[in-house]
C-alpha cells in the first residue's frame, strides 16, 4: 500500500504542475515579446483549418486573431489546439488567446475569462429529410453528437427522453446517421452546415428549423487578465463599427464565402452580456 | 493569479459523481461479459490451434494472426460501422433498435482478447509433458476428452498469471468503446471534463477506479490460486 501512496502523490504532483500559477500582465508581455500566441483549431472548416494551397491555418477565428494582433502592433503566432486541450493550454500559458469556436458558458467562465461574443450560432439538428417537423418528433430517439462540446448537455435538457450518443468526432456521428444508427445528429449550426455542405448525398438530409440553444462564441483568456480582456473587447467593438467583423464573416460564411454559407441574421458584436454574466 | 482551482467536490457528489458512477457500471458490464466470453472463445481457439486436422489448424492460425495483429480500435469500428455493408437491411434495422454499440464493443473486445488468451493457454498446454496426453489416449480417452479432463485443468492453472494480464488489459481496452458512443468510464470522465473543464479531477477519478479495479482483480486471483487451486500450499 505504501507504494500506491507514493504513486498517488506522484500523480497529484503532476496534476498540480499543470496548474502552476502564473502572475503578470499578459498584454504587456505580448507587447514586450512582439508576438501574440493564438490557440486555434486546425481542422474545423470555416473557423480554423489548413488551407490546401498555402498549407497555413486560415479561417474566421484566425482572422480575428490577426486583427487583434495588428491592433496591438505585434506579430501573430498560431498554435493548434483541440476542444479538449484549449483550456489547459491557455491556463498553462502556452497560448495567450484561445480563438477556437468556444461557446461561452457559466462553468467555463469559472476557469477562464471570455471576450464579448464574436460569433453567434445555435444548436440544431441534421435529420433525414421529412422525418422531423417539430422538436417532439425527436423525443425518445437516439441522437448522435461529438464529445468535448456543450451539445450533449443542451440536447439532454431539450429532449429528456432521448438517448444521446457521443462519438469521437462529427464524421462518425454523421456515418451513424447515414446507417440509421442514430435518428439525428445535433450540434452548433455552424458545424452542421459544413457537414451537410460536404456530404456526398446531401439531398437526403436537412436541417429543420428547430433551435434548442444559443451558442455565443467568445475568445478565451486567462482568468483575471483584465487588461487583455479590455483590449480585446474594445478591438472587437471597433471591428464591428468599421465593418471589419462583417467583412470577415462574409469572407468565410457569406453567400460567396470561402467555406460554406451561414446566415448572419441580426448578429452584431455589441458587448451584450449573457444572462449568467450579469 | 492564473491558477487552476482544484474542486474535488464535483466528482465526489452530485450529478457529475453520478455520471462517473454510471460509467463505472458500464465498464464493469463490458468487462465481465467480455472476460467470460473471451475466456471460452480463447479456450476453443487454443484447442483448435493444437488440432491435427489441417483445415481447423489453418483457420485457427489465421484467426490468431489476424485478430492479434490488427488494432483494436479498427476492429471496434469494423464491427460497429463495417458490419452495416455486409448484413442484410432487415438485420441492420433490427440491430439499430437494440443497444448495438454495446454489443459491437463486446464482440470486438471478446474476439481481440480471445486471440491472446488462446496463445497463453496453448503455451500452458505445451508445458504439460506430452506423455500425459499419450497416457490419456492409451487409456481410451478421445482427443477432446483428454484435453478436457487431463490437460486443460493443469494448463489453465499454469496460465493464470498471463491470463490475469489479458483480463487487466481487457478492462483498460474497454475504454476504446467510447469511440462508438458506449458511455463507459472514460467516456463519462471526458464528458465531465467538457462540461466543467475540471479535467484533472475527472481523469484522476477515472484513473483511481481503473487502478482499484485492477488491484482488486489481481488480489482476488492471487487468493484463488493460493487457497482454491493449491490448498495444500504445494509449489
Amino acid at each position: 500500500m505504501k507504494r500506491i501512496g507514493i504513486l498517488f502523490l506522484a500523480m497529484m504532483f503532476v496534476a498540480g504542475l499543470g496548474g502552476v500559477a502564473q502572475a503578470g500582465d499578459t498584454l504587456a508581455d505580448i507587447k514586450a515579446k512582439g508576438v501574440l500566441v493564438c490557440g486555434v483549431k486546425d481542422s474545423t472548416p470555416g473557423f480554423g483549418y489548413i488551407d490546401e494551397a498555402t498549407r497555413e491555418i486560415v479561417g474566421y477565428d484566425v482572422d480575428f486573431c490577426r486583427a487583434i494582433a495588428k491592433k496591438m502592433g505585434v506579430k501573430v503566432e498560431l498554435k493548434s489546439v483541440t476542444s479538449a486541450t484549449r483550456i489547459p493550454q491557455l491556463i498553462a500559458g502556452n497560448v495567450d488567446l484561445a480563438a477556437c469556436t468556444m461557446t461561452k458558458n457559466a462553468d467555463r467562465a469559472k476557469q477562464i475569462d471570455f471576450s464579448y461574443t464574436y460569433f453567434f450560432t445555435g444548436q440544431k439538428f441534421i435529420t433525414k429529410k421529412g422525418t422531423v417537423k417539430k422538436l417532439a418528433d425527436l423525443e425518445g430517439k437516439k441522437i448522435g453528437t461529438a464529445k468535448g462540446s456543450t451539445s450533449e448537455q443542451n440536447a439532454k435538457k431539450a429532449l429528456p427522453t432521448a438517448t444521446i450518443q457521443s462519438f469521437d468526432d462529427y464524421a462518425p456521428a454523421f456515418l451513424a446517421l447515414q446507417q440509421g444508427k442514430v435518428f439525428a445528429i445535433t450540434t452548433d449550426e455552424s458545424i452542421l452546415a459544413n457537414i451537410l455542405y460536404t456530404a456526398p448525398d446531401k439531398t437526403k438530409y436537412e436541417i429543420p428549423n428547430i433551435q434548442i440553444s444559443n451558442e455565443p462564441y467568445g475568445l478565451g483568456m486567462r482568468k483575471g487578465d483584465t487588461n487583455l480582456v479590455n483590449f480585446v473587447n474594445t478591438t472587437l467593438l471597433e471591428m464591428e463599427k468599421k465593418g471589419d467583423a462583417k467583412n470577415i464573416f462574409n469572407k468565410w460564411f457569406g453567400p460567396k464565402g470561402k467555406a460554406f454559407p451561414i446566415n448572419r441574421g441580426n448578429f452584431k458584436i455589441d458587448g451584450k452580456k449573457e444572462s449568467w454574466e450579469k | 493569479m492564473f491558477s487552476y482551482h482544484f474542486d474535488w467536490a464535483i466528482i465526489t457528489s452530485g450529478q457529475y459523481f453520478e455520471w462517473i458512477l454510471s460509467g463505472v457500471k458500464v465498464t464493469l458490464q463490458l468487462s465481465v461479459v467480455s472476460v467470460a466470453l473471451s475466456f471460452i472463445l480463447g479456450l476453443l481457439i487454443a484447442v483448435m490451434r493444437m488440432s491435427n486436422v489441417k483445415p481447423i489448424l489453418w483457420f485457427s492460425h489465421a484467426y490468431l494472426e489476424f485478430f492479434r495483429n490488427t488494432p483494436l480500435l479498427v476492429q471496434i469500428f469494423f464491427w460497429y460501422f463495417g458490419s452495416y455493408k455486409i448484413l442484410p437491411m432487415v438485420v441492420n434495422d433490427w440491430l439499430n433498435t437494440m443497444n448495438f454499440e454495446f454489443a459491437a464493443a463486446v464482440i470486438a473486445l471478446t474476439i481481440y482478447t480471445s486471440a491472446f488468451i488462446a496463445e497463453d493457454i496453448r503455451s500452458g498446454v505445451r508445458s504439460i509433458p506430452k506423455e500425459q496426453m499419450e497416457a490419456a489416449r492409451s487409456s481410451g480417452f478421445s482427443y477432446l476428452r483428454s484435453m478436457y479432463y487431463i490437460i486443460l485443468p493443469q494448463a489453465v492453472r499454469l496460465t493464470i498469471p498471463p491470463l490475469i494480464n489479458q483480463f487487466l488489459n481487457l478492462i483498460k481496452n474497454s475504454s476504446l468503446a467510447m469511440t462508438i458512443g458506449v458511455a463507459e468510464l472514460t467516456y463519462q470522465a471526458r464528458q465531465v471534463e467538457s462540461y466543467t473543464f475540471k479535467g484533472f479531477e475527472a481523469f484522476t477519478a477515472a484513473t483511481l477506479v481503473y487502478l482499484g479495479l485492477s488491484l482488486i482483480i489481481t488480489w482476488l486471483v492471487t487468493l484463488y490460486s493460493k487457497y482454491i487451486l493449491n490448498p495444500m500450499g504445494v509449489r
